[in-house]
Parts: C-alpha cells; sequence; structure tokens
C-alpha cells in the first residue's frame, strides 16, 4: 500500500532570503523566457487558431502513419501548418493558416477523406478572442487580488497571495512556450482555474497562520498537511486526465490537464516556500517590533 | 424532529439530488418541442441531456451580416421606398431590395418584426447590403440622390439583425433542420455575429441555406406597345397568403401557392392588360435569387381563368420549377421569407465555421465521461490513500459526484447543451470540491476525538471561513467571461459557478453533516 503522509519540514533550517529565493529565482526565469519569446516571434506565447485564425481539419485514415501524411499533403492545395496524430485512434489534425473551410471541405471530400470536424477561425475574429481571453484573465486576476486584499485587510499576506498566483500563472506560461504547446481557449480556461486553485491553499495558510492562535510552525505544518493533500490530490487527478484526454484526442481536456498540473506544481513551490517566508517575515517582525 | 433540525444540510441535498435525478431522467421533462428540440441530441440516450455541437455533431457558423449604414439621414419627406429607389439608382450593384430606408431605426410600414428595441438607431437611416459597396460609395449616393446625412459606418441596423435572426429561424424550421438555433452575438468589441447552429448538418449544407437571400419575386415579362420586352415585378412574398410544400406532379416538380385576396384582382388585371394571359398560356418568370431568374410558362388553364376572371375567386396557381430541390428551396424561401441583407463568409468578415461529425460527437460523448469517470477514480484513489478511512474518504467522493448529478440535472432542467467547455467546468467543480471536503474533513478531524456538538460547530465554522473566502475568489475569476458573450469558455465559466454556489451552499456544508454524524462521539 502506497503511504501518503505529508512530511513535516523544519523550517527553521532556513532563512526567509533562502526559502524565497527559489520561488523568486523560478519566477525570473519564468519571465525572461516569455520576454524572450516575445522578442524573438513578436508574441508573449504560441498562439493556437481560435486566437491567430485559421482552420483546422480533423481526418480519420486508417493504416501507417507516413502513408497517411502523404495522402492528406495530396489531398489539399494549400500547405499544412501542422499534423499531427491522435494516438489510440487513426485521427489526424492538421491546420492551416488560411484558406475557407468550404474550400477544405470541398477538397477533403473530393479527396476521399472521412472528415471528422473541421473549424475555420477568421483572423479578425482570432484577434478579437485574444483580446477577450486576455482582458478576461487581467479582469480575473485584478478582482482576485482586490478579493485578497479585503479579506486580510494586511498589506504583506495579502501581498503575498497575489505574487504565488501571479507565478502560477507565469511558470505555466513559460513551460508552455518551451514544450510547444499553443495557447487555445482550453489552456485559457486552465489558467483561469488555477487563479481559483492557487488562491485555495494560499488563502489556507495564511488564514491558520494569521487567524488562529498558537505556535506558528505547528500552524504551518496544521494547513501544509491539508493544503498538500489538496494540491495533490488535484494533480493526481490532472495527470490521469491529461493521459486520458490525450489517448482519447480530446484536445481541450488533455490542454486544461497538463497546464493545471504544471501551475499546481508550480503552486506548491510558491505558497511552501514564497509566501511561507513572507508570512514568516511578517510575523516576527512584527512581533520583533 | 430533532434529527430533521440536526440533519437539515444532509436532508436539503438530498432534495437537491432527488430533483436533479427527475430533470435528468424524467420523461414527463423531454425536450419542450419535438420540431425544434432533442429528438436529434436524445437519440439513443436514456436522460433528458441535450448535448451541443461539438458531443453530438453539427454545424455551427458565426458570420457578421454584409452592409453599411448610414445615420441621421434626413428623408426630406419622401416616402421610404422612394428614398430606396433614388439610393438604389445611385450604386453600382444595388437595386431597390438592396437598400432599406427606415425611420427611427424602424421600417416605415408596421411589420410585426418593428418593436421598438431600447437602446437601438433612434435616427432615420438607409443600409446596402449589396455586396462590396463601402461607406464612401453610399456616402457619395446619398449626396447624389440629396439627402442628408450625418455618418456612414459598416453593417447593418438593430432592427435589420433581429429581422435576419428571425428568417433564418424560419428557414432552418422550413427546411426541417430540428434542434437548429439562430441568434445574435455582440463581442467585447461590440461587432456583431449571426450565430447558427444545427446539430447532424454538414457545413456545406447549412452554408447554402442561410448564405441566400432567398428574394423571391414573380415578374412578367411582356411585349409593350414599343415592341420591346418589359420586366414588371407583378407578385412578392408578402402578396402571397399561403404556400404549399414542394410537389411533383406530372408535368414536373411545382409549389402550390395562393394570392392573397387583396392583390389578386391586380395580378389578374395586370396579366391580362400585358398580354401574357393569352390563349394557349405564355412565359413568366420567377426569381429566386437576384442573379439568377429562372423562366417558367403559363399553362393555357390558368390563363383562360384569369382571362375570364374565374381565377380572382379562387387566386391559386402552381410555380413551375426545373426539379424537386429548387422547388423545395422556392417554398422554403417564400414562406421563411427573403433576408434583408446576408450572411458574410468571406475570409476577412471576421466569422467562423465549425463542423463536427456526428461520429466524432459520439466519440467525445463515450470518451470525455471515460476520462471524467477515471479522474474521479483518481481522486478517490488519493483521498483513500490519504484518510485510509472509508468513513471520510467515501462520503468525500460521493459528495463530489452529487455536486456533478445537481449540475447535469440543472443542465437537463433548462435544457443548456452540453459542450466540452461544459465538461471542463465540471471537472474544475470537482477539483474545487474535492479542495474544500479535505479542508472541512482536516478542520474537524483535527486534535482528536470531537466530543461535543458544541466544538464541532465551532471548527466547522473555521473550515467554512476558507472555503467561502475560496469560493468568491472562483466566482470573480470566472464571472467575466460567463458575463461576456463569446460562447466558447461561457459554458465552462457558468458551469464552473454554479457548481461552486451548489458547493458552498448545498452539498459541502451536508459532507460536514455526514462526517459530524459518522465522527462525533456524543451526538
Amino acid at each position: 500500500m502506497v503511504e501518503f503522509t505529508v512530511p513535516e519540514v523544519d523550517y527553521t533550517r532556513y532563512t526567509n532570503r533562502q526559502l524565497a529565493a527559489i520561488p523568486l529565482a523560478v519566477l525570473a526565469v519564468a519571465i525572461l523566457i516569455i520576454a524572450g519569446w516575445f522578442v524573438m516571434t513578436g508574441v508573449p506565447v504560441n498562439q493556437g487558431i481560435a486566437f491567430t485564425g485559421g482552420t483546422e481539419v480533423q481526418v480519420a485514415i486508417d493504416g501507417p502513419q507516413a502513408a497517411a501524411e502523404e495522402e492528406i499533403r495530396a489531398a489539399f492545395d494549400a500547405e499544412p501548418e501542422s499534423i499531427r496524430s491522435v494516438p489510440a485512434q487513426n485521427v489526424y489534425v492538421i491546420t492551416f493558416q488560411s484558406g475557407g473551410a468550404a474550400e477544405l471541405e470541398r477538397q477533403a471530400e473530393d479527396a476521399g477523406l472521412d472528415v471528422r470536424s473541421i473549424s475555420s477561425v477568421s483572423a479578425s475574429f482570432g484577434a478579437d478572442t485574444q483580446t477577450l481571453a486576455l482582458g478576461g484573465l487581467a479582469v480575473a486576476f485584478l478582482g482576485m487580488s482586490l478579493l485578497v486584499f479585503a479579506m486580510f485587510r494586511v498589506f504583506v499576506p495579502s501581498i503575498a497571495v497575489v505574487i504565488s498566483a501571479f507565478s502560477d500563472i507565469v511558470v505555466p506560461l513559460a513551460l508552455m512556450n518551451l514544450l510547444g504547446i499553443e495557447l487555445s481557449l482550453g489552456t485559457v480556461a486552465a489558467l483561469l482555474m488555477l487563479i481559483g486553485y492557487s488562491v485555495d491553499s494560499d488563502i489556507l495558510l495564511n488564514n491558520h497562520i494569521l487567524r488562529r492562535s498558537g505556535d506558528f510552525y505547528e500552524s504551518t505544518y496544521r494547513a501544509m498537511r491539508t493544503g498538500v493533500t489538496m494540491t495533490l490530490t488535484s494533480i493526481t487527478a490532472m495527470i490521469v486526465m491529461t493521459i486520458t484526454a490525450t489517448l482519447f484526442g480530446i484536445q481541450l481536456l488533455a490542454a486544461i490537464g497538463i497546464v493545471l498540473v504544471f501551475g499546481l506544481v508550480t503552486d506548491l513551490m510558491n505558497t511552501y516556500m514564497l509566501n511561507l517566508s513572507l508570512l514568516r517575515w511578517y510575523k516576527f517582525r512584527g512581533v520583533a517590533r | 424532529m430533532v434529527a430533521i433540525r440536526d440533519n437539515w444540510r444532509v436532508i436539503l441535498l438530498v432534495v437537491f439530488l432527488l430533483i436533479s435525478v427527475f430533470a435528468l431522467f424524467s420523461p414527463t421533462l423531454g425536450p419542450d418541442d419535438p420540431d425544434s428540440g432533442g429528438d436529434v441530441a436524445a437519440q439513443g440516450s436514456a436522460t433528458n441531456l441535450q448535448y451541443g455541437l461539438e458531443l453530438s455533431g453539427g454545424t455551427r457558423v458565426r458570420a457578421p451580416l454584409v452592409g453599411v449604414t448610414a445615420e441621421g439621414v434626413d428623408f426630406g419627406g419622401d416616402d421610404r421606398r422612394v428614398v430606396e429607389q433614388e439610393v438604389a439608382a445611385e450604386i453600382d450593384g444595388a437595386g431597390p431590395t438592396d437598400v432599406i430606408a427606415r425611420f427611427g431605426g424602424q421600417p416605415a410600414e408596421s411589420q410585426e418584426t418593428a418593436q421598438p428595441q431600447p437602446g437601438s438607431e433612434t435616427s432615420d437611416t438607409v443600409e446596402v447590403t449589396a455586396e462590396g459597396v463601402s461607406t464612401d460609395e453610399l456616402a457619395a449616393a446619398l449626396d447624389a440622390a440629396g439627402y442628408d446625412y450625418e455618418t456612414t459606418r459598416e453593417g447593418v441596423t438593430e432592427t435589420t439583425r433581429q429581422e435576419v435572426v428571425r428568417i433564418l429561424e424560419n428557414k432552418i424550421n422550413e427546411a426541417g433542420l430540428s434542434g437548429g438555433t439562430v441568434q445574435e452575438v455582440t463581442t467585447a468589441q461590440g461587432d456583431n455575429f449571426i450565430l447558427v447552429e444545427a446539430p447532424n448538418q454538414d457545413a456545406s449544407s447549412v452554408r447554402q441555406l442561410v448564405s441566400e437571400r432567398g428574394t423571391v419575386v414573380i415578374e412578367a415579362y411582356y411585349p409593350a406597345s414599343d415592341g420591346n420586352y418589359t420586366r414588371d415585378t407583378v407578385l412578392q412574398q408578402e402578396d402571397f397568403q399561403s404556400i404549399g410544400t414542394a410537389q411533383d406532379g406530372s408535368s414536373g416538380p411545382y409549389v402550390p401557392v395562393t394570392v392573397s385576396e387583396s392583390v389578386a384582382p391586380e395580378f389578374q388585371q395586370s396579366m391580362r392588360d400585358t398580354g401574357l394571359a393569352q390563349q394557349g398560356g405564355t412565359r413568366c418568370t420567377y426569381q429566386a435569387d437576384p442573379s439568377s431568374t429562372e423562366p417558367c410558362l403559363m399553362s393555357p388553364g390558368l390563363a383562360d381563368s384569369l382571362r375570364t376572371g374565374e381565377w380572382g375567386e379562387n387566386p391559386v396557381f402552381q410555380l413551375q420549377t426545373t426539379n424537386v430541390s429548387e422547388a423545395q428551396e422556392v417554398s422554403i424561401n417564400l414562406r421563411a421569407g427573403a433576408l434583408p441583407a446576408q450572411l458574410d463568409f468571406s475570409e476577412e468578415s471576421g466569422g467562423t465555421t465549425s463542423f463536427i461529425s456526428p461520429s466524432q460527437g459520439a466519440d467525445f460523448r463515450t470518451n470525455s465521461l471515460i476520462t471524467g469517470i477515471i479522474a474521479v477514480l483518481a481522486v478517490s484513489a488519493t483521498v483513500f490513500v490519504r484518510y485510509k478511512d472509508v468513513r471520510v474518504a467515501a462520503p468525500m467522493v460521493v459528495t463530489a459526484l452529487s455536486e456533478v448529478v445537481i449540475l447535469l440535472g440543472f443542465a437537463a432542467g433548462i435544457g443548456y447543451p452540453l459542450d466540452l467547455s461544459v465538461i471542463a467546468g465540471f471537472i474544475a467543480v470537482i477539483g474545487t470540491g474535492v479542495d474544500d471536503l479535505i479542508i472541512i474533513a482536516d478542520e474537524v478531524m483535527a486534535e482528536g476525538e470531537i466530543n461535543s456538538r458544541r466544538v464541532f460547530q465551532s471548527r466547522f465554522r473555521k473550515a467554512f471561513w476558507v472555503i467561502g473566502a475560496a469560493a468568491a475568489t472562483t466566482i470573480i475569476a470566472m464571472s467575466p467571461l460567463a458575463i461576456l458573450s463569446l460562447g466558447d469558455l461561457q459554458g465552462f465559466a457558468i458551469f464552473t459557478i454554479l457548481g461552486v454556489v451548489v458547493g458552498v451552499l448545498v452539498t459541502r456544508p451536508a459532507y460536514g453533516d455526514i462526517l459530524r454524524s459518522l465522527t462525533t462521539i456524543d451526538r
């Protein structure tokens, strides 16, 4: 039987600087990656066709992959931007930078391909979606920050929550760049979910330390036992979901799953290193004064 | 009585679950309208759930309307029709049917669609809905025709959009695309789109149906006194009293139509005057599309009855067409009416099209269900391993699942179509739900046994502060997407918020009660 107990970390061995250094370094690297990406490609993250415009065609073809790709290239006049295959099913996802859905549908049918789905987004509509998604993310983040400040009414613990939530979003974005995952509606949904998940464990920690009587380290341990359980449960569920959804070719769920896994792992680090060190600094400096 | 008062939260949860199960499975609560409802979506499913396009297959088309509008036009006392003709005469490629003049943003004639809309244009407007007409051309045409105006802009008026939605709905119903919907959507940037969804239809047939203006006019084509052939519009859409369904008769396919009594005598007279109703019959034309005019013949019998005046007593004739599908098209167009403006499917228009084959939809439906179940199993396994106590973990899994059942019941009850984004919402709800239940469990069971109800209550309240705070942040984070009507992520946001609300108010407190009854020593 697997043992699952949250280990008690001896935080007294580390200074606040040591604790905060690692998450801040990770955040800095993530921001550097995104900034570098922006300089190199002109966009902070790779965007999918929902944002850039384009057409995605899914076709089912039996047979070996190389032959199938050959058949796909022969079928369409336009050069596909990418061809991906869905494991466990003989389905290929083909994306085109441009080209009308009607034209591509006709070409696919003329070539006798079994069209599973076609979705086409025009560039201007994609730009609108992008504004909406970024705006939604910004408003969500701002709303969350205001609410956190309203709930705790003290600066340091509140800003600790906000910074770690920020990092929870930025680090997965950088990882998406590195791993070639495109920003899609699914990943935007996952980033929004991350705001909620990330704040969960931070509020729990702040609440235990600030609003409960008792020793700092004891409160921390109690909060950690609950918080780590929560986050690990979510990570397990999301890893399983990502694997299943990838096998089935349900891109939306797979995208949500992978981004949440990144974000939740980042959240573990941020909550119990960055947030905790800020809280400890706040608590003991306050006591000393 | 004491038991009820103590366990009211659990009882509330059970009531919610029963209502949801009823909404999900009761045959009495099936889709409201068998014509437009889920006889397609409900195929092969035992529940009342309706599935969106991603899970059932079908086509979704989102496109703006072709057109330019001048606002604040001074008609100078001219009649609407006069304005339309004057302006149309000044624009290349636009006929009178492509120009719409409206008083105060509404048609001057009282049509049943002319509901005053709050916030819609209040000035007099002229719209040109022909393709390829720029705002500058409209401005020039208005200048040339001698009408003052304030501004010209891209797009059409609110009233026109509503007419388009109504007519497209009619067309979809007439064409028998069950479950099809048409709605107007506005993006965050204020752009207006028409969104058409049709289950189980492929993209090209839907696009064909909605992209045609569908203007049908009966024109007389006859030699005038000077010997040249003249063309007159003798009957328009609104002149027909009733339109039959397309039929395939011995003399070829046709659509039986009845001309309304008020127009019939006039039509009869003009047929006689133009000499079309001569012995042996003659030619007439009908026009289904401004670019294509189809000729049709007047039968000797009809010509005779027109001449004798008998026809006026029973103003019925048959519109002949060359083939059956054309007859169906004419019938649909005549019944549904002509679109004042057409949908713009060009690439730069900002539209989107998506088509999901029914087999893909069915696969997604099964596979996403399997994915969800596997995710729940993973959660269950983790909490069982963590707590090593079935009394804690089992109710946790059951409570988290009951949130999904309640949400599914809600979706079935209001007929909200399930899409992948809604399923993503369910996953988010299970995720935050289990998080909250872990907080409750840890808080309640902290530091040994609970030996009185008072201790339990105090711990429960503490746990609830965290849960409430987390719920509030989730709701705030999701609300922008729930409000903006951009569709694709709206379902996700709505169901996440709903799940959090149901969770915090109903299911998660009930878990607290269940846990208490299982762990409190002194009850």
